[in-house]
């Protein structure tokens, strides 16, 4: 995608260069042209009163009306040429990348698909220009080194699976888990690790949500491709594992080979939509959760990122403490519990406190009215009905966090 | 887009409103922690067409209302409640009335009052006020719960929110309340998930409501 785009550029006849400019260049470059895009327009504006100007002797019948007509005549030109440097110019800044949609500008010439965000949350068009930014007293040797480590922790972040030599191990774990399913026939036998067990579980504990899962870069896809305002009710684009018969199993196994199973996302329409990272990607292990508004879209929307809306942002806060709680017991089963517990928050909206009575309240702390953020996460019922979890206000709660 | 009630002021038995009010509304939301983000402004017309014949036509609806709304600045949204209709339009279109001189508005009024954050809640208030005149002829109050958009998860929410305002209001002792008024927004072809086509609807009927229970305060 970013290729095609380079290729479509025509050679600027001023820029010869066959390597597209670094992009501290490309911004300068971006700067004078727009600068020569508003001189652009003050002459258009200029010319404008010209024209008016000379619209209004030849409308006086006591001047020459030929010299008024070339008057006219030359007005015209020059307005004429003024929009059209005005448009020229307009294009440049276009093919540059300056004047498209924000998407556009992701385009990153050095061809490693960045994400917007960096690892604190923070979204800015390219990540290593935030460090150059912070390290603007440095010399150049240092701001290249640093850029070069945020390349590379950014890559083992986001992309581990780029010269890891490790590929075969889990992929073998995998096959041999889905066949020992197979022969049980989907039967009493309940294994909390693997993650085709514990989806088809929550899906028939809890109907109401919807689990999904994806690799690391299919979930980036889809967090952009979730607009303000989409009512998203069908993720089934993405990478969805499979169990209904076996070849479509061994179907749905070979595109986890490529594209490692990382996020699991669980959507409770109008509601919420909760993101759970897995490290290593393909395990059972997760690394962190967020909570986000059904309604919300864009790449901050990840297992790290934070919602704009309060009361997202708190239960993220609130679901970090539970994961640890639950990575304590150390028994492999935290994936299970966290998703379980995730499902709780179903009732987010109409489940008023057991300590108050009250669904919204005004929380001391943060002197916002809330509703309650808090789901008991202590003797988490793992196969019965999540309505016994009690929620409380974060003020009302007996943890007292 | 996240759901919006509109509620107005119903001022007790014998009893007018007046700025006073607002004022009072305004400290009150920032007693619960509101924090002032800058003024509020809409207007609102009443249509009646320019006909040549005036009795050939008593179909013609009567209730034809324009609104223009802060957070959706192009548009404007035409409704006749009579026949349950809403529609979304341009905000040129009322050039092109003016220029094409089918309709002309026989009432305008004002929205003029101030917006507040109060977490994930926005919260504007502001008086009612004829076009060409100083006079209040109510109180407007907009609560917008930003998080989720469908009107039925978000009605527990909105009611208890509409609680937690009332109790506020009633230590300042003022004449009246605010109400809000239930609305079938089906009648209209509008589902679940909010849109600026719900407010529109809700305006109308709240002006409806308005004129015929509020009494118009003198200067």
């Amino acid at each position: 995608m970013h290729h095609s785009q380079l290729l479509h550029t025509p050679a600027d006849s001023a820029n010869n260069q066959p390597e597209p400019d670094a992009p501290p260049k490309q911004v300068a470059q971006a700067m004078e042209r727009l600068n020569q895009a508003s001189r652009a327009i003050a002459d258009i504006r200029l010319g404008a009163d010209r024209i008016f100007e000379a619209m209004f002797l030849t409308s006086h019948p006591r001047n020459s009306t030929d010299m008024s007509l070339q008057l006219l005549l030359k007005k015209d030109a020059s307005m004429r040429q003024h929009l059209q440097d005005l448009s020229s110019i307009g294009k440049k800044l276009e093919e540059s990348g300056v004047l498209t949609e924000s998407l556009r500008l992701r385009s990153n010439t050095w061809d490693l698909h960045m994400p917007l965000v960096c690892p604190d949350g923070a979204v800015v068009a390219y990540a290593w220009k935030r460090q150059l930014a912070g390290q603007a007293g440095a010399s150049a040797v240092d701001r290249t080194r640093l850029a070069l480590k945020a390349f590379t922790d950014q890559k083992k972040r986001f992309f581990p699976h780029i010269d890891d030599g490790v590929k075969m191990e889990p992929r073998l774990k995998k096959h041999r888990a889905s066949h020992s399913l197979l022969e049980h026939g989907g039967g009493e036998m309940f294994d909390y690790k693997t993650l085709p067990d514990i989806q088809s579980r929550l899906e028939k504990l809890v109907t109401n949500v919807k689990v999904s899962t994806y690799g690391r870069l299919s979930w980036l896809k889809r967090a952009d491709s979730l607009t303000g305002s989409g009512s998203d009710d069908d993720p089934s684009e993405a990478s969805k594992l499979v169990f209904q018969s076996s070849s479509k199993m061994r179907s749905g196994l070979d595109d986890e080979v490529s594209d490692k199973v990382a996020v699991i996302e669980l959507y409770v329409p109008s509601v919420f939509r909760a993101v759970v990272s897995l490290n290593p990607a393909g395990s059972v292990d997760p690394d962190s959760v967020a909570f986000f508004s059904p309604d919300e879209g864009g790449s901050y929307l990840h297992a790290r990122g934070f919602s704009a809306h309060h009361v997202y942002k708190h239960i993220t806060e609130h679901a970090s403490t539970a994961l640890q709680y639950f990575l304590g017991f150390g028994t492999g089963s935290a994936l299970y519990s966290l998703l379980l517990w995730v499902c709780s928050f179903e009732s987010l909206f109409s489940k008023p406190c057991s300590k108050c009575g009250r669904l919204l309240a005004m929380d001391k702390k943060s002197a916002l009215i809330l509703p309650p953020l808090h789901r008991t996460y202590q003797d988490l019922p793992l196969d019965a009905n999540l309505d016994v979890c009690e929620a409380y206000h974060c003020g009302c709660s007996p943890d007292d966090s | 887009m996240p759901v919006k009630w509109v509620l107005y002021w119903q001022p007790n038995q014998g009893t007018t409103v007046s700025t006073q009010i607002l004022n009072e509304a305004t400290q009150c939301v920032e007693s619960i922690n509101g924090v002032k983000e800058g003024r509020w402004k809409a207007t609102l017309n009443y249509y009646k067409p320019m006909l040549r014949d005036q009795s050939n036509h008593p179909d013609l609806p009567r209730d034809f209302l324009g609104i223009s709304l802060a957070d959706q600045p192009s548009k404007y949204y035409f409704v006749i409640r009579s026949q349950r209709i809403v529609v979304e339009a341009d905000a040129s279109i009322q050039l092109i009335m003016e220029k094409l001189q089918s309709y002309k508005s026989k009432v305008s009024l004002y929205f003029d009052g101030f917006q507040y954050q109060l977490g994930d809640f926005r919260v504007r208030v502001g008086r009612v006020v004829p076009v060409h005149s100083e006079s209040v002829r109510g109180i407007v109050m907009e609560v917008e719960y930003l998080p989720i958009s469908s009107m039925e998860k978000s009605r527990k929410v909105m009611e208890e929110f509409v609680e937690i305002w009332h109790e506020a209001l009633s230590k300042r002792s003022l004449s009246g309340k605010f109400v809000n008024i239930e609305l079938n927004f089906g009648e209209f072809g509008l589902a679940d998930t909010y849109t600026p086509q719900h407010t529109g609807v809700q305006y109308a009927i709240v002006m409806a409501h308005m004129i015929a229970t509020v009494q118009p305060a003198r200067g």
